[in-house]
C-alpha cells in the first residue's frame, strides 16, 4: 500500500519488515513503538495479523484490493493505494475526530504486508468491482 | 491534474498576458478538486475535458448526474473550431445515485473499459449531487463523510490502477488524471476556516490539489464593465515538501459575449 503516513510510521513498518525477515518475531521495543504511534488499535491489529485475517484479492485485470476479516467475522474491503475502511472506527476516529492515523483493519494490512503474512486469493473482475463499490459480492 | 488545469488556464490566457508562477510552484499531483459556483465549475471541467481531448489526444470519462445537452456558451466561445471527433473522445456517463457512480467507477478496470486504451482523465461533475442528501440539498447527514471518503478513495485507487495500465500500453498518455467538482451549499453560509464543511474536509484529505473559484464582486471588477470576474486559486502540495501547500492565482473573466479568458495574477 502506498503510504500516506508520517515518516515515523513508515520507518516503523520498514524496521518491522527487516527484523521480522531475520527473526520471525517483533522485539519488544518495536511493539512499544507501535503502541506509542498507533495507540490501542496496535494490539487489535496484531491480533488480526496473528489470525491471518488479511487477504489480498487479485482479479485477471490486475486490479487488487485488501479484504480484512474483523473480529466478528465481518469483511472489510480496503484499497491498495490510499486509506479507506468502511468500519465505524475509521469514520469516527479518523474522518470525524481526526485523532487517529488508521483503524485496526488498515493497520493490520500494513503489518501483514510488512511481516509477509498476507493471504492471496484470485477473484473475477466483476467480483472485485462489486467489492470496491461497497457491495457484498456473491462468491 | 494540475498540469491539465494550468494547461487550460495558459491556453486561454489573455493575449499578451504572462504566466507568472508563484515562487516554488506546484508539484503536479494527478488529482484535483474544483470548488465553487456550480455552472462555472462545470464550464471549467468541460473546458479541461475538451482541451485534454483536442490538444493532448486523451481519452476522457465524464461522470455527471444531469444530462449535458449543449456546451455552455463560454466553452463554445473558447473552442470555436472544435471538431465533432473531439467530442466523441469524451464518454459521458450519467449515474443517478451514489451507488451507481461507485459501481461504474469500480468497473473501470474491466477490459471493456480499458481496451483499446484506458482513460487518461476521469472527471466527476458536482460531487455534492451524490454525497449531500437528496438532490444535493443542504444539511449534513450521518455517513456523508464516510461516503465521501469511499468515493474519493475509489476514484484515487482507480486512477492509480489506470495509470499502471497506461504506463504499460500507452506511456505517452500516462498518468491517469482525476478531476472532480464540489459546491458548498449556499445555506451553509460563508466558509469558516476553523470549521470547514464536513464533506469538503474529507475531500481535501484525499485530493492533493484544489482549484477554488470565488466570484470577484469588487468595485474594480464592476467598474471594468465586465460581466463576471472570478478569482481562481490553484493550491496544492509543494514540489519538494507535500505538507507545504503552495498556490497559484489566476483571474477568470467571462465577457458579455460569453468568451472566457484567464489572466495570471
Amino acid at each position: 500500500m502506498r503510504s500516506f503516513l508520517p515518516a515515523v510510521a513508515e520507518q516503523l513498518f520498514k524496521d518491522i519488515q527487516k527484523i521480522y525477515e531475520e527473526k520471525s518475531q517483533i522485539p519488544d521495543d518495536l511493539l512499544i513503538a507501535l503502541k506509542f504511534v498507533f495507540g490501542s488499535c496496535a494490539v487489535q491489529a496484531l491480533d488480526l495479523v496473528d489470525k491471518h485475517s488479511v487477504t489480498c484479492l487479485s482479479s485477471p485485470s490486475g486490479r487488487k484490493a485488501f479484504q480484512v476479516t474483523g473480529g466478528s467475522g465481518r469483511l472489510y474491503t480496503c484499497f491498495t493505494s490510499c486509506h479507506y475502511c468502511p468500519c465505524p472506527a475509521f469514520a469516527y476516529a479518523v474522518l470525524r475526530r481526526n485523532d487517529g492515523l488508521l483503524c485496526k483493519h488498515l493497520l493490520g494490512v500494513y503489518l501483514s504486508q510488512a511481516m509477509g503474512l498476507t493471504q492471496q486469493e484470485s477473484v473475477s473482475d466483476m467480483y472485485i468491482s462489486t467489492l470496491l463499490a461497497g457491495g457484498a459480492a456473491a462468491s | 491534474m494540475v498540469d491539465v488545469l494550468t494547461h487550460v488556464f495558459s491556453t486561454f490566457i489573455a493575449k499578451g498576458g504572462q504566466v507568472s508562477h508563484v515562487r516554488g510552484g506546484l508539484s503536479s499531483p494527478c488529482s484535483a478538486l474544483v470548488v465553487g459556483d456550480r455552472s462555472m465549475s462545470r464550464s471549467v471541467l468541460l473546458l479541461a475535458a475538451l482541451t485534454a481531448v483536442s490538444r493532448r489526444g486523451m481519452k476522457v470519462l465524464f461522470f455527471t448526474r444531469t444530462q449535458i445537452q449543449t456546451l455552455p456558451p463560454s466553452v463554445q466561445s473558447c473552442l470555436p473550431n472544435l471538431s465533432p471527433d473531439s467530442l466523441k473522445m469524451i464518454k459521458f456517463c450519467y449515474p443517478q445515485t451514489l451507488e451507481e457512480l461507485l459501481l461504474q467507477v469500480a468497473s473501470l478496470h474491466e477490459p471493456v473499459n480499458t481496451s483499446p486504451t484506458a482513460p487518461s482523465l476521469v472527471i466527476v461533475d458536482r460531487l455534492q449531487n451524490f454525497l449531500c442528501g437528496p438532490g444535493g440539498g443542504g444539511g449534513f447527514h450521518q455517513g456523508e463523510q464516510s461516503c465521501a471518503a469511499h468515493l474519493s478513495a475509489l476514484l484515487l485507487d482507480t486512477a492509480a490502477f489506470l495509470t499502471q495500465v497506461l504506463e504499460c500500453r500507452a506511456p505517452g498518455l500516462a498518468p491517469c488524471r482525476l478531476l472532480a467538482s464540489f459546491q458548498l451549499e449556499l445555506e451553509a453560509g460563508p466558509a469558516d476556516p476553523g470549521h470547514p464543511h464536513p464533506v469538503l474536509a474529507v475531500l481535501d484529505r484525499y485530493f492533493p490539489a484544489r482549484c477554488t473559484l470565488d466570484r470577484d464582486e469588487s468595485y474594480a471588477a464592476a467598474a471594468a464593465g465586465l460581466e463576471e470576474v472570478w478569482r481562481v486559486d490553484l493550491s496544492g502540495a509543494g514540489p519538494t515538501d507535500p505538507t507545504d501547500r503552495t498556490s497559484q492565482e489566476w483571474q477568470l473573466v467571462v465577457f458579455t459575449n460569453g468568451l472566457m479568458e484567464f489572466r495570471s495574477v
